[in-house]
């Protein structure tokens, strides 16, 4: 009888206390008291590491490893790519299996004899497997039982399925076979299996690639409608900003403002999410902003922008963040000491807003009230903030400018007033690193994310998050607001992005692809594309309307911190550790994946990195925190200087 | 290289290892001595723990449970790790079913309730008062007897320190006059201004001294306090 199957006997027995038929199964089996202490007790493991009781003979896992390794080997070309995609999960299940099962030595011995073989993004993940060596460890290392108790996820043609599923029912291979049923999905799909290129395109993500229907729902990737806010424009650009009574409205409209009276299918309604209403201070805003952007340079390959680039000295080890508000007039920067440091852009200073006895005193009708508010003796053009307690990781300006919420290692984010330059609210709920944080493009709504891998959203008048996305299986590096403010994408160390919509906190889309920690997210100004990039060096962009990849963009040498789409969507903007700031001509990008006549099935993507290229303008020795196009096209990026460190 | 005439401690070379191991290949010098330090520091909390544990269940010796039980309470206690998934799947879930809120329309900042804030003042100011000042309400009081008692009060007559004033709303104005006290001579201009305020003022000049009696004991108090 099977020593497995009889202990497994004897510990059902000892757990119904049974005492009397344990005695008499031990003596008549002949078993040992140490063989039964050696079975660890079930009561102290979780049910997910309870399924890895296995009854294989630990000695034959390596062999068949090795004879599935030679069968895919030895199928068909079209088959083997997408065979081979299951090594890896069948890999690190065997491993586990052996080491929940103690026996430790077969198991260091499988690890070191089949790691190397697995693909090169799989190697971090592995390096921490490989520090689990006793069933002890298993149970307290959280990424084992979030990447293993998550099913891994395989995209597989029905020819190659069928193919191993018929090889492992002949060869009667029966511990494969559980692991896979147990441990594995595969997703069939009836159609050509694919090309190695293919597969790579997709393949990264620490629990396999996305399930189709994860990327069914329609998304609404349309922009909102713009609120009628005539705008009249005259040849000294002195423009006037009228009430909403169409009759009023004079010559020059730009082309932009007529396109957005249309209807967009694809855009969500005005009340789908409550949005904030429009303050006449926002008006004026919106006013300004159309009028600077008729000054825009319409960016293209062959006018490229300029590019100011700000250096902060002295802070290599210091600076953890910056970021510019939207119309490029303010500039926060958090630093690992918890500090936050607001810099004036612009002749403007910075001042404070008066006290409450000479508010009183002003007149409130006049018409330059906003700027008697302003106390001009506090004028200066750095404002040091304080309150953190810890590193801050990320700072976003609300787009009146009024406040900002930052974001920091304490587990905390912080509103602060940019009037009173004052702490105004502190909200607790991340209890691990917050590593990003951005206001809505509308204000009122901020979204966070952190290392206790949930997204969460937040309206600065309720001191609990409003919506919590939960479903990375790692931290959530970064995050990011669609410009219609109904969804929000979010990319994370397990190499996925996922969008969600704020309505009702689905997960609306996941896109695998990336083979590292993903830094950096934005969206094309249209709203339906999404550019990403992290470590892995690479850019890659999204088509929201259905998940796929476009293209990939390889060029740069080191992680990719920081990207922008310039105003207008033309041109992408990208920069990182290899203290180069790359251009991407977008706009060609989109026209190429636009002529494509064929229409392939769901994996198809575009590789020419080098023709999408235009520039790229090194730095000496300052890698790029960030960057940021302002309304007239103008490219800002800031930087720590290195120097030789 | 040649020998060098430093060797370096085995500790250390175990701690490089562990780090190479667990994939850190590259780090400053001074991480090894961080993570010395942590281990060392880690491994006596443990230890001593253990020994608690040990003295607890009355035995002569630590042994292996005790000091289980201590690695134990450390990892629930010292390390603690983000909740694990079907919690915040759960967590997430309820919060997500119910309706983002509507925004009310044109009120300044949003900001959650006060309580939530940082907003409120965290200092309060101390009103200003002479520590001479209880002796001249006394003298007041006399010289209220001496000029005459009015019957107001009652109670007033000769025991000016028993007086309980049966008027609290007197009192907050009699704060205000208490400031005006202690500034001005206190023989001189007062009692006469007492006097033309008539009964109530007796009353309250009275209870006034017993209350600046009371508050300068609170803010000797307050004093104690910071």
């Amino acid at each position: 009888m099977d020593k497995q199957t009889l202990l497994a006997v004897l510990q059902v027995l000892k757990k119904y206390n049974l005492k009397d038929t344990e005695l008499l199964l031990k003596k008549e089996a002949h078993v040992t008291e140490d063989e039964v202490k050696a079975e660890p007790s079930a009561s102290g493991v979780t049910d997910v590491l309870a399924a890895y009781k296995s009854e294989g003979d630990p000695r034959r896992y390596e062999s068949f490893y090795s004879s599935l390794k030679n069968f895919i080997e030895k199928s068909l070309d079209i088959h083997k790519c997408e065979l081979s995609m299951v090594l890896y999960p069948v890999f690190v299940h065997m491993y586990l299996e052996l080491v929940y099962n103690h026996h430790e030595q077969q198991a260091i011995q499988f690890f070191y004899k089949f790691s190397a073989d697995q693909e090169w993004y799989y190697q971090e993940d592995l390096v921490q497997l490989a520090t689990v060596t006793k069933a002890e460890h298993m149970a307290g290392n959280q990424l084992l039982d979030n990447f293993k108790g998550s099913k891994f996820t395989i995209r597989m043609s029905r020819d190659s399925y069928n193919h191993l599923k018929r090889h492992l029912l002949e060869q009667k291979l029966n511990i494969l076979l559980t692991i896979i049923q147990d441990h594995l999905f595969i997703d069939v799909f009836d159609g050509v299996p694919r090309t190695k290129q293919q597969i790579d395109a997709t393949a990264g993500g620490m629990c396999g690639e996305a399930r189709r229907e994860a990327n069914k729902t329609k998304v609404l990737y349309g922009l909102l409608k713009e609120p009628e806010i005539n705008i009249t424009v005259e040849d000294e650009d002195e423009g006037q900003e009228t009430d909403d009574k169409p009759k009023k409205k004079k010559a020059k409209k730009d082309s932009q403002l007529n396109k957005k009276q249309k209807h967009d299918p694809n855009a969500p309604q005005l009340t789908r999410i409550p949005l904030p209403e429009m303050t006449d201070q926002m008006k004026l805003e919106k006013a300004r902003a159309f009028k600077e952007g008729l000054r825009r340079i319409n960016l293209s390959a062959e006018t490229l922008p300029s590019i100011c680039f700000y250096t902060l000295l002295n802070s290599y080890h210091g600076v953890t963040s910056v970021d510019f508000c939207e119309d490029s007039s303010l500039m926060a920067a958090g630093f690992a000491d918890s500090q936050i440091r607001v810099w004036t852009m612009t002749p403007n200073k910075l001042r404070a807003i008066k006290t409450s006895d000479d508010l009183n005193i002003i007149d409130k009708e006049a018409d330059d009230v906003y700027e008697r508010l302003m106390d001009d003796r506090t004028s200066v053009d750095c404002r040091l903030l304080c309150g953190h307690s810890g590193a801050v990781y990320a700072t976003s300006f609300t787009p009146d400018r009024t406040q900002m919420v930052s974001c920091s290692e304490d587990g905390t984010i912080r509103l602060w007033s940019l009037l009173t330059w004052s702490n105004l609210v502190c909200y607790k709920g991340h209890n691990f690193p917050v590593w990003d944080v951005h206001f809505s493009p509308l204000g009122h709504y901020f979204v966070s994310c952190g290392h206790d891998r949930t997204a969460r959203v937040w309206s600065t008048d309720h001191f609990q998050p409003l919506r919590i996305f939960s479903g990375h299986v790692a931290d959530v590096d970064t995050v990011q607001f669609h410009p219609n403010c109904n969804y929000i994408a979010t990319g994370s160390s397990d190499r996925t992005v996922c969008l969600w919509d704020l309505l009702n906190g689905n997960c609306v889309r996941v896109m695998t692809g990336h083979k590292a920690p993903i830094y950096s997210l934005i969206f094309s100004p249209c709203g339906r594309y999404l550019a990403s990039a992290g470590a892995d060096k690479n850019v890659l962009i999204w088509d929201l309307a259905n998940g796929d990849l476009i293209s990939q963009l390889k060029g740069h040498k080191d992680t990719i911190f920081s990207l922008c789409f310039s105003r207008g969507g033309a041109l992408l903007a990208s920069g990182g550790l290899d203290n180069i700031v790359r251009l991407w001509n977008f706009s060609k990008l989109l026209e190429d994946h636009e002529n494509e006549s064929t229409v392939f099935v769901f994996f198809f993507y575009r590789n020419e990195s080098s023709a999408y290229e235009i520039m790229s303008y090194p730095t000496k020795s300052t890698p790029i925190l960030s960057l940021h196009f302002t309304r007239r096209n103008l490219l800002l990026a800031t930087g720590p200087f290195k120097g030789n460190s | 290289m040649t020998s060098q005439p430093k060797t370096v401690p085995r500790d250390i070379q175990v701690m490089s290892a562990i780090l190479k191991d667990v994939g850190v290949n590259d780090h400053e010098p001074r991480v090894l001595n961080q993570m010395m330090e942590f281990a060392y520091r880690y491994v006596t909390d443990v230890l001593d723990d253990a020994r608690v544990y040990s003295s607890h269940s009355k035995k002569k010796a630590i042994d292996e449970d005790d000091v289980r039980l201590a690695v134990q309470y450390k990892l629930e206690y010292g390390f603690t790790t983000p909740p694990p998934k079907d919690l915040l799947l759960d967590v997430a879930r309820s919060k997500n079913s119910v309706a983002l809120p509507l925004i009310k329309p044109y009120i300044g900042p949003k900001l959650p309730p006060d309580r939530y804030c940082l907003c409120a003042p965290n200092y309060k100011l101390r009103s200003l008062k002479k520590p001479k000042y209880p002796q001249s309400g006394i003298v007041q009081v006399t010289q209220r007897h001496i000029q005459g008692s009015k019957t107001a009060g009652g109670q007033m007559s000769g025991q000016p320190l028993t007086l309980v004033s049966s008027r609290p709303v007197s009192q907050p104005a009699m704060t205000i006059r208490q400031n005006v006290v202690p500034v001005s001579h206190p023989q001189n201009p007062v009692p006469i201004i007492r006097l033309t305020s008539g009964n109530q003022s007796q009353t309250s000049v009275a209870s006034s001294a017993i209350d600046a009696a009371l508050k300068r004991k609170r803010d000797e108090d307050d004093d104690y306090d910071n």
